[in-house]
């Protein structure tokens, strides 16, 4: 298929997905391998913070000694920091997952 | 008394609302209406409200006492699920417009084969996960009216089964946002007024010194309802007074390290005495106790990884968690819900760790019989005797009620769903039925899928909550999280690999489990993967899956389907097909 040929015909990328042409796939998986790849950004930090922490609380004997007001380092560390880490993770996520979604939109109602 | 009243209210309310709730919404698409206009805020509380369930009232804090706080793993992954379901399903889920994990598995992979596999997937998970939820409510019910184990599982068992036959509360957001505040309320409140009421956390030693726990000032009484086999750490001096009128109080005195099998009656230990532990269960000195991860077993880390696995990739296989991502009105809308729900669960689980730690030390009684899933539900009078300990206990009482009520409800509507649309028309050969004869068979599944669980319940009154917990979340994330994974991001996925990649998670998962429990809890690595196999299994799981889809001869095409799945709202596309919802007689009340 001659896609120059195509464009020039007035036919847009809305258009292309709606007969859900080669080109509309083409797009479509654009825009998918873009999505995995935030995603898999965001599993990185994640996998990052999540998996470091049982070697290191389990390598580091200090952690365990020191006190902070009264209780281990090693505890603070399990119970504190992690849930507001997955939030601001989660919520930083959404935001680029829409902008990736509106550039798309953008991308298929241009003439 | 009170805590009856408490648990009665939330029992009638919750059933009440159920069936006002069925007049309410009678279909599906009124739910869809209705959810038009229900806030992101809204449906992330209704999400966590469903969620959070017997596991996370008790099993935390029991585990925690018991195992120490390798147990706040758990609530760290139970949390985490949610960060894994919005990175990889939730937006394009909620555009594909599937009701239940069947029916996405049919519609992406075009294979009625795969519904019925998938089906019988969820009839196992859900039943794996109602377990611990009766076995939650057996133990409350009896800490609060002295009714035996199997009264509570068999009455909890039917109100759910009569909710669910009735249209279930499912449906209604807020009922299911309510029931989550109301288990915030019931666990925060009782832990904050307890915490300021001691003036901090007590006796240091025996949480993070070198002490067990042990006896207060006063001697303690255990009453042992059957004789107890069960290891003294510490030599001590203990009398025995036997059930029954014969005998006369027994005095003597064991070793440190000596095992005794105590028989039924009153075991009094006298004052600062180390409180000995039930057989199966090690007693931790402080230090071992506070220590996050580390040594063998449960506390290793394979363990913790393994846990965290599961916990991680497995919230997303649950089958009662995907149909309420339906009460939002779209894929951006969904992310959002879920952003919140990361939020109102990290405020949840700041609290059950508490319980744990406080039970060590003010009610050490419950290592000699090893029913530390009671913690959270005895910890008050222990804390706080009078009536202020009462009223609070009435609290923790009802919030316990709310989380097993909330989630056997939802668990048993997908089996029941399942039950009536896939496997009964399959039994039957017959495709067509009415509305009438569907929802006559809905409710009768509602009974019949609560029948298996109740009586596995039975016979898992020494597994701890979190034990089985920790199963359901291996067992789904080795199955339906693959196939989510791949299904949803991957084009070459074939239904052949779907197929054998579940069925290879499923096996090794259940075989792991099944072993661990044959070999009497193994030490060691190995023990740890019995115990958890999810670190093996998932791996196997997505390696068959693709290694399979990859051998097929032609490569399948799903276009369409990746169109419903990826492409964003807004671009006026003709409906693909893929996106009709399933419209169903008997789950309308969903």
């Amino acid at each position: 298929m001659d896609s120059r040929r195509d464009h020039l015909g007035g036919r847009t990328p809305r258009d292309e997905l709606a007969e859900a042409t080669a080109h509309g796939a083409l797009y479509l998986r654009r825009l998918r391998q873009r999505q995995l790849a935030l995603s898999l950004m965001a599993l990185l930090a994640f996998g990052a913070l999540v998996g470091v922490l049982p070697l290191a609380i389990d390598l580091l004997p200090a952690l365990r000694r020191v006190d902070v007001l009264g209780i281990p380092l090693a505890l603070w560390l399990l119970v504190v920091p992690l849930p507001p880490i997955f939030l601001i993770l989660g919520a930083l996520y959404a935001r680029r997952a829409d902008a990736l979604d509106e550039s798309f939109r953008e991308l298929v109602r241009r003439r | 008394m009170i805590a009856i009243l408490a648990v009665a209210a939330v029992t009638a309310g919750t059933v009440g609302l159920g069936a006002m709730g069925t007049r309410l919404a009678r279909t599906t698409s009124d739910l869809l209406v209705a959810s038009r206009a229900m806030t992101a805020w809204w449906n992330a509380a209704a999400i966590s409200g469903e969620y959070l369930s017997a596991a996370s009232f008790l099993g935390i804090a029991g585990l925690e006492m018991q195992n120490g706080t390798t147990a706040l793993w758990q609530s760290l992954g139970f949390t985490a699920g949610y960060l894994a379901l919005l990175l990889f399903v939730a937006a394009p889920l909620r555009r594909f417009g599937s009701y239940t994990i069947s029916d996405f598995a049919e519609a992406r992979l075009r294979s009625p084969r795969l519904r019925a596999l998938a089906s019988a997937t969820v009839l196992l998970i859900g039943g794996f996960y109602l377990v611990p939820q009766l076995k939650g409510a057996g133990l409350a019910l009896n800490v609060v009216t002295g009714a035996p184990y199997f009264v509570g599982v068999l009455a909890v068992g039917l109100v759910v089964s009569f909710n669910v036959g009735l249209g279930g509360m499912r449906g209604i957001t807020y009922v299911q946002a309510f029931q989550f505040w109301l288990k915030v309320f019931a666990i925060a409140l009782p832990a904050c007024l307890i915490l300021i009421h001691l003036g901090g956390l007590p006796a240091r030693a025996a949480l993070f010194g070198e002490r067990y726990p042990s006896v207060g000032s006063r001697p303690a009484t255990v009453t042992l309802h059957a004789p107890q086999r069960v290891t003294f750490p510490l030599a001590t001096g203990y009398t025995v007074i036997p059930s029954g009128t014969r005998h006369r109080p027994l005095h003597d005195h064991a070793h440190a390290g000596e095992r005794i099998t105590l028989p039924a009656g009153e075991l009094v230990l006298p004052p600062h005495a180390a409180v000995p532990v039930a057989a199966g269960t090690t007693a931790l000195r402080g230090s071992e106790w506070a220590r996050p991860v580390g040594g063998s077993g449960e506390r290793s880390p394979v363990f913790v990884y393994s846990l965290l696995i599961a916990t991680f990739l497995g919230t997303m296989g649950l089958p009662h968690i995907l149909v309420r991502f339906y009460t939002n009105p779209d894929g951006p809308a969904a992310r959002h819900t879920t952003v919140r729900v990361l939020g109102l669960l990290g405020l949840f689980y700041i609290f059950p760790g508490i319980y744990g730690a406080l039970g060590r030390v003010l009610v050490p009684q419950l290592y000699v019989t090893g029913a530390t899933d009671t913690v959270v539900l005895r910890l008050p009078q222990a804390a706080w005797p009078g009536t202020v300990g009462n009223i609070l206990g009435a609290i923790t009482a009802a919030g316990a009620f709310a989380a097993f009520l909330s989630t056997s409800s939802g668990l048993l509507v997908s089996i029941a769903g399942t039950i009536s649309h896939d496997v009964w028309p399959r039994l039957s050969r017959e495709r067509t039925a009415g509305v009438g004869i569907r929802r006559r068979r809905f409710r009768l599944a509602a009974v019949v899928g609560m029948l298996a669980p109740i009586v596995v319940a039975f016979f898992a009154q020494s597994v701890d909550i979190a034990v089985l917990v920790g199963w359901a979340f291996a067992l789904a994330a080795s199955t339906f999280c693959p196939l989510f994974l791949l299904g949803i991001w991957w084009t070459r996925l074939t239904a052949a690999g779907a197929a054998s990649g579940m069925v290879a998670g499923a096996l090794l998962a259940t075989s792991g489990i099944l072993a661990g429990l044959a070999l009497g809890e193994p030490g060691g690595v190995a023990g740890a993967l019995f115990a958890q196999p999810a670190i093996v299994s998932v791996p196997i799981a997505f390696l068959v899956m693709i290694v399979v889809s990859l051998r097929a001869v032609e490569r399948p095409n799903p276009d369409a389907e990746m169109l419903a799945l990826h492409a964003p709202e807004g671009l006026d596309l003709p409906e693909t097909g893929v996106r009709d919802p399933f419209v169903l007689g008997p789950r309308a009340g969903v």
